[in-house]
């Protein structure tokens, strides 16, 4: 699927003989080739002189077209574990394997290569860039593509329709409700058709219905569109979405 | 490639710390085009007074006419070398004789030196870019005088109808005004050169000759006769090269004094541009990091940044400029370093001195912005993900 197919998925027809999204809990988890792997995974932060391990030879495997959530205290290590999956950061040890890249091998420029071919960011906070309009924030990673301003433009455009924001496009971010925010945000995560969409407590700034809302698109992007979706949640409700929820606890899966 | 809307937005939202610092920058743009723009001012106003066909013959170890003394029977000799290499306009030359008076400052309690230039009755005809602009022409071998433009009306006496004593009890009468396209003439007084002879106790000699030739190629075989005798032990220069020794040292200084101001003013605009840069990085962390996770490259932010720093330094430097063009319409007053009395002139704008201005104002920029740029630059995408 290419960004500008985003108002016609392509396997439409095929989403909706899909399991019923209130049974998709119960259904068996998607057989797709793993696009995420992590194979004895540790990730130790040197605090002062004491080293403070946070993910502890950590095991995992996620398959492509996933909707997993991950579920954790505060300090369990979720985030170190989603900034590894993004290629944020790199294993102190073990290895880790995204979308066919071995994140702890590279170097900060392939990695921001990776990240903008492979990775589309959902933040709790939205991260949009208060100074650009609703289509220039959606457009900023294409900005990193060979495509023509024009093409570019369209394509920013398609992504905000996908996402019901077409009468928003020239709004800056002030001008825009919480929930809108974020589905500009999602807009510019899904512009470039990347891997995977890494969701940072997506719904944490949110209000329920807003909230709902926005699970309601990401089960979207995931049944139609078929994008892999990483979640890192408090919210029991968006976990509830995802057709796998894994729960960490001081660095190790349960 | 960061757009560049996110930068130049970036600034025009937090105006007053972007108007603060293009303030500072503007400051240094101005001070430094200024002081160029005045030592340009300087050498066309005296370059003003130049003519190429012109030569002026003073004594041998004479710098300027001030020094100088050429007696009468020699300036017919000069003037017939003149003729002889070829000079048909008539008159072929003046000899005149330049003095240096003190005059009450209109306006202060001061007192300053004022050139009173002795010129001969054809001295108008052998300059024909003087003209009267008010009042008339003084009668020949009166006491009446004529005033330069720039000067008229800073000096007690030297209005139309006025007098004022070129020597005790030795009273001249302004009767007329001259312009000579912004010359340094235009700061001279000129009076009858018998009387002004006759009162500085001059009689029978002149500070200079000048000498219109045919065309300046005649220059070499003019000056080769006129230093070829030796007792006439006198120089010849021509008038363009005379006006511009004249004025160097002048501008040179200003240029110098000017940049000297400009460099520490622009090490304190500098300082000002970092902070404000800073500001603008430690403010933006996160989104910076939010552009690190999408896939900008450290290069990328660190252009940005400059980018940034440098609209930042060319919109000040912009205004420092146009406010230094404005200058224009502002005449000062120095002591020429030559005669040491008052030579009045302008700011002269030139492309160059707006060009250099603005480059300066991008090295500021540049400089000033580099290091919030690296700081920038050293942002991790991890800071994306802190809330």
């Amino acid at each position: 699927m290419t960004p500008s197919d985003l108002d016609a998925p392509p396997d439409a027809g095929k989403a909706e003989a899909t399991a019923p999204e209130q049974n998709r809990k119960s259904a068996a988890p998607p057989k797709g080739k793993p696009i995420i792997e992590l194979v004895n995974v540790t990730k130790t932060y040197v605090r002062g002189k004491e080293p403070l391990t946070v993910l502890d030879g950590l095991n995992l495997t996620i398959e492509e077209g996933a909707f997993e959530a991950l579920m954790g205290p505060s300090g369990s290590g979720k985030s170190t574990l989603l900034n590894l999956i993004a290629g944020l950061d790199r294993p102190t040890s073990g290895k880790a394997v995204v979308a066919g890249n071995d994140i702890g091998s590279m170097s900060d420029g392939a990695l921001a290569k990776f990240r903008a071919r492979h990775i589309g960011f959902i933040f709790q906070s939205y991260n949009l860039m208060p100074v650009l309009t609703a289509v220039e924030n959606v457009e900023l990673p294409l900005l990193l593509t060979k495509l023509p301003a024009a093409e570019r433009r369209k394509r920013a455009q398609t992504a905000l329709r996908v996402v019901g924001l077409e009468d928003r496009m020239d709004h800056y971010p002030r001008q825009l409700s919480g929930g809108q925010e974020q589905r500009v945000a999602i807009a510019r995560a899904i512009v470039t058709d990347p891997t995977i969409l890494v969701c940072d407590e997506p719904t944490g700034d949110l209000d329920r219905k807003s909230a709902d809302d926005i699970l309601a698109l990401l089960t979207k992007l995931n049944t139609d569109f078929k994008k892999t979706i990483l979640m890192v949640t408090h919210d029991p409700a968006a976990a509830e979405r995802a057709t796998i929820t894994r729960h960490l606890n001081k660095g190790k899966l349960e | 490639m960061v757009p560049i809307k996110y930068n130049v937005r970036n600034l025009v939202v937090r105006k007053r710390t972007t108007a603060a610092a293009a303030f500072g920058l503007a400051l240094v743009v101005f001070v430094f085009a200024c002081a160029l723009m005045l030592g340009e001012g300087i050498t066309k106003t005296l370059g003003r007074s130049a003519s190429h066909d012109v030569v002026v013959v003073m004594r041998k170890g004479s710098d300027t006419e001030m020094v100088s003394s050429i007696e009468d029977k020699h300036v017919n000799l000069v003037l017939a070398h003149a003729e002889q290499v070829g000079a048909s306009k008539k008159p072929v030359g003046v000899g005149e004789v330049l003095v240096v008076i003190h005059l009450d400052k209109l306006g202060t309690s001061g007192v300053s030196n004022v050139t009173v230039r002795g010129v001969p009755e054809d001295a108008l005809a052998f300059r024909p870019t003087v003209k009267i602009v008010e009042g008339r022409a003084p009668n020949p071998g009166s006491d009446e005088v004529i005033v330069g433009r720039a000067i008229k009306g800073r000096f007690k006496g030297l209005q139309i109808g006025e007098t004022f004593e070129l020597k005790k009890n030795r009273p001249m009468k302004v009767v007329g005004v001259f312009s000579d396209e912004g010359s340094s003439y235009e700061s001279e007084v000129w009076a009858d050169v018998h009387a002004v002879r006759q009162a500085f106790g001059r009689p029978g000699s002149v500070s200079s000759v000048r000498v219109r030739l045919d065309s300046p190629s005649k220059f070499d075989a003019f000056k080769a006769l006129v230093e070829g005798d030796r007792q006439l032990g006198l120089l010849a220069m021509r008038e363009t090269d005379y006006v511009e020794k004249q004025s160097e040292a002048t501008a040179i200084m200003l240029k110098i004094l000017g940049g000297i101001i400009a460099f520490f003013f622009a090490i304190g605009a500098m300082i000002g541009a970092t902070i404000t840069m800073n500001a603008q990085v430690a403010g933006r962390t996160r989104e910076i990091g939010t552009l690190r996770a999408l896939g900008f490259s450290k290069t990328s932010i660190l252009f940005s940044f400059l980018l940034e720093s440098l609209v930042l330094a060319l919109a000040g430097g912009a205004f420092g400029a146009i406010a230094a063009i404005a200058m224009k319409a502002v005449k000062i007053t120095m002591i020429n370093m030559n005669t040491w009395s008052e030579i009045v002139f302008g700011f002269e704008p030139t492309p160059e001195i707006i060009v250099s201005a603005l480059v300066l104002s991008a090295v500021m920029g540049l400089f000033g912005g580099f290091l919030p740029a690296v700081r920038a630059a050293r942002v991790s995408p991890v800071e994306a993900m802190r809330g």
